[in-house]
């Protein structure tokens, strides 16, 4: 079985500093693979070379084995990865449906002239993904939020819209960055088991930003921790706890 | 907060009866007044098609001013040195728009964005307007371009009635187009960008091309309301496309709200019978129309639009189709 | 000739420095683009000939009571149009710059009317000789007027308290603000002496030029081309690319053919987004997307 992602001597260095310095890694499919470190560890910086936005000076990024550093946000995200954003990355002015929709915009057939003039071809496709969003969202009971604005939601509601939208298009490669922050324990629960549902049952490849510790011991196949652009472990959940380096200098006091 | 389904049905069939209404607009009015309506059908296309990069887009563009006159022009160069029926040149004013939009916005491919967008957009209103004045061999220079008087199907083109005819069919039919491509992939993605282009990108959606999608669109509208504004007044001159075009442009979409395509219709209907009265005096439609904008601004950002959706929710825009 | 074109290209070019440091210094601090900024440089030039020519005052006088009045306007400005719509969509922002400008342009044509007015000359210094070289008076107040301003701006700037300040502010917002900066009272200040500083642009390009209401709109656009070629957000590189600008158009006009003199600012634009965004000190200006 390939590699759903294969990273390998990632370097990024700008403004006379390495945000990364030679970081590799490996994500096989339905494998759950958490980045953990201090702050400016690298770790955005890590998920931002992978999906494009940052260009790294050096090694090699391949999505289902094609080569991908360097490209454009938009064409890698075309090669079935998609993200999330530290930030949240939802459209504010746009209802939670059509933010899912836009998820959906891969899947969506219909040139541009089909919709202009309102063909059977593009209003057909249309209704069909409105059907595919709607289901989505009350496979997380957010149905009735459906016309709500998304700016008017809830921070855990929202971080739970921007995931929907995400995987709308059934991508075989997630980039999550920290989901789970900000979210009651209950939300928090229910986003790790989406996560894992999604890596059990549809054999999705997800690297995980997370601070919470615990969370990424319990939830992850491998950890990956990283400090100053550079790895400095990686194994089980089980080799990384008893890692000396790793425990003194950012496990802390477990 | 959206509208019921049956409030959908009627705003669909309202929306096709209003012009069906409209028709007998002609036979009521005096030739003033519909002078002044035809004035209105065109600013609401002019007021579409800047609402579509300055509001849904959300890129701050200059270039609207630039489309309409390359479309005005268009039309007449097409009327008097190719000889083309006017009808013809309408959608020739669109195409020529469309590609004013591409130049307006081709730099969005190299990825500028916001104030340098913005500039280059500054920078081609303007060039053009050097354009229409300094390409004297074809634009007719500062004298400008008159319009043959034509007949369509009998009907004599100078009679004001009868254009009101064709300017409704054009206008609705370009309103339609906007809301279709609104209410699909192509408008979601459009607003997505104005959002959160970071975001947008991540889904695949190539931004940069729709950016310049958007442009063209807005070009294509206003290009073709330039054409209906040459037969409009029959004389197509560069200073009919000066600066004060922009802030009237501005002002419309302003008062009718941002985004909104109902605002498009708001803001022409509320503002073009001012610069007919202002025009007396100079500077006093700039004067005018800039206090209007502050206004808005600080009072009513969101724009009539605002105001009525407010009042029922049959007026609330949606960018889906189901 | 060619020195002599470089000498008219840094008078232009001193005006045009003017121009672009004043835009360049309010979005330094507010994130916002002034697109009425010609305006307000025509309203300098405006209040000045409504002192002199109308009312008589002596040219000092009337060009310090200018820029006087044009600082409390931009003061006013800030504190009473740009504040109350903050929460706003970022085009409110430039929308209100725009329609202000439009006021201004619509006011100064109801009181100017259709006429193309000359404003006296400043000096009458007879003009310098140096072989061929003829440096006029109004060239040497022009160039040495900005030239002394500049001084002062970037000592300030760099050298008192204040200017530490500013450039902390210039910095972040958000990390001035939490050392007890009060950023509202900072923005409302640097509003006033960006139009203060246009209004100087305003006042000395007046006497050598022909003033009517749409001035504004060339001003802007050769402010925007020289913070462009200069790199957009960098205060000495407006300062540089205005310069540049100045004697660009001036060769350009001279050698090739005098038309480009109007255009050489649009294309400068356009060539410099094209080849290098970020100008020549200006940080990243493309994204990746």
């Amino acid at each position: 079985m390939t590699n759903l992602l294969e990273v390998e001597g990632l370097c990024v260095h700008f403004a006379g500093l390495d945000a990364l310095k030679d970081v590799s890694l490996n994500l096989a499919p339905g494998q759950i693979l958490a980045v953990i470190g201090p702050n400016g560890a690298g770790k955005t910086t890590l998920f931002n070379a992978i999906s494009g936005y940052v260009r790294p000076s050096a090694g090699q990024v391949r999505l289902k084995g094609h080569d991908v550093a360097g490209a454009s946000p938009h064409e890698i995200a075309r090669h079935g990865i998609r993200r999330t954003f530290q930030n949240g990355g939802l459209f504010p002015a746009m209802t939670v449906l059509e933010n899912v929709l836009t998820g959906l915009h891969a899947q969506t057939e219909g040139s541009f002239l089909d919709v202009l003039l309102g063909r059977r071809r593009a209003l057909e496709s249309e209704r069909e993904m409105i059907a595919r969003a709607r289901e989505l969202l009350s496979l997380m009971q957010m149905e009735k939020m459906a016309d709500m604005r998304a700016a008017d939601l809830s921070g855990g509601q929202q971080r739970i819209v921007e995931i929907i939208r995400t995987v709308a298009s059934d991508p075989p490669i997630l980039l999550l960055d920290e989901p789970a922050v900000g979210l009651s324990p209950l939300a928090r629960d229910q986003m790790m088991e989406i996560i894992h549902r999604m890596a059990g049952e549809k054999g999705v490849g997800i690297l995980l930003i997370e601070h919470a510790v615990e969370l990424v011991m319990a939830g992850a196949d491998r950890i990956l921790v990283m400090a100053a652009g550079q790895r400095i472990a990686e194994g089980t959940p089980q080799e990384i706890r008893e890692d000396r380096a790793v425990l003194e200098a950012y496990l802390g006091h477990a | 907060m959206m509208p019921t389904q049956s409030q959908l049905r009627l705003r669909t069939v309202l929306f096709w009866l209003l012009p069906v209404v409209l028709l007998a607009v002609p036979l009521l009015v005096n030739p003033y007044i519909q002078f002044i309506i035809n004035s209105i059908l065109i600013y609401a296309l002019i007021t579409l098609g800047f609402n579509f990069v300055i509001g849904n887009l959300g890129q701050l563009a200059f270039a609207n001013t630039a489309f309409f006159g390359i479309g005005a022009y268009a039309s007449a160069i097409g009327a008097t040195s190719l000889g083309l029926p006017w009808l013809a040149t309408i959608p020739l004013a669109g195409i020529a728009g469309a590609i004013g939009g591409f130049l307006a916005s081709g730099a969005a491919l190299r990825g500028i964005r916001f104030y340098y967008l913005a500039i280059i957009t500054l920078a081609f209103g303007e060039l053009m307007r050097w354009l229409y004045v300094h390409a004297k061999s074809v634009t007719g220079g500062t004298d400008g371009l008159s319009l043959p008087r034509e007949t369509f199907l009998g009907y004599s083109l100078t009679d004001d009635r009868v254009k009101f005819y064709i300017f409704l069919v054009i206008t609705v039919l370009l309103f339609k187009a906007t809301l279709n491509l609104l209410r699909s992939q192509v408008g979601r993605s459009i607003m997505a960008v104005r959002e959160n282009e970071v975001a947008t990108a991540s889904l695949g959606i190539p931004t940069s091309r729709i950016i310049v999608i958007g442009f063209m669109w807005s070009g294509f509208v206003v290009g073709c309301a330039g054409s209906l504004f040459a037969l409009h007044t029959s004389y197509v001159f560069p200073e009919s496309f000066g600066m004060l075009h922009l802030i009237v442009s501005f002002a419309m979409v302003l008062v009718g709200g941002l985004g909104s395509v109902l605002g498009a219709v708001l803001g022409a209907a509320a503002l073009t019978v001012l610069p007919e009265y202002l025009r007396s005096f100079p500077g006093m439609e700039e004067l005018f129309f800039g206090l209007i904008v502050i206004a808005v601004l600080l009072v009513l950002p969101q724009g009539l639009a605002s105001l009525l959706r407010r009042v029922s929710p049959i007026f609330i825009e949606r960018y889906y189709r189901e | 000739m060619f020195l002599q074109l470089s000498i008219s290209g840094l008078s232009q070019g001193a005006i045009y420095a003017l121009v672009a440091l004043s835009l360049t210094v309010v979005y330094r601090s507010t994130t916002i683009v002034n697109f009425g900024h010609g305006d307000f440089v025509m309203a300098g030039a405006f209040v000045s000939y409504v002192l002199t020519v109308m009312l008589g005052i002596a040219f000092l006088p009337a060009a310090l009571l200018s820029v006087i009045a044009l600082f409390l306007l931009g003061l006013c400005f800030s504190r009473g149009l740009i504040r109350p719509i903050r929460g706003g969509p970022h085009i409110g922002f430039a929308l209100m710059c725009i329609a202000v400008g439009f006021v201004m342009r619509g006011i100064a044509r109801i009181v100017w009317g259709r006429e193309v007015l000359p404003m006296p000359s400043v000096f009458d210094m007879p003009p310098i000789f140096i072989g061929n070289l003829i440096i006029t008076g109004d060239a040497v107040f022009i160039i040495g007027t900005t030239a002394v301003l500049l001084v002062i701006f970037f000592a300030v700037l760099a050298l008192t308290d204040i200017g530490k300040m500013v450039q902390a502010v210039y910095q972040s917002q958000r990390g001035a603000q939490l050392i007890g900066i009060n950023v509202d009272r900072f923005n409302d200040i640097t509003w006033g002496v960006g139009a203060a500083l246009g209004a100087v642009g305003g006042i000395l390009i007046a006497p050598v030029s022909l003033l009517h209401p749409d001035i504004g709109a060339s001003f802007l656009l050769k402010g925007f081309a020289a913070m462009t070629l200069g790199g957009f957000g960098s205060l000495h590189g407006a300062v540089i690319g205005a310069l540049m600008l100045g004697v660009a158009e001036q060769y350009a006009g001279a050698y090739i053919n005098s038309a480009l003199i109007d255009i050489t600012a649009y294309l400068v634009i356009v060539i410099v987004l094209l080849v290098r965004p970020h100008g020549l000190f200006g940080r990243k200006a493309v994204v990746k997307v």
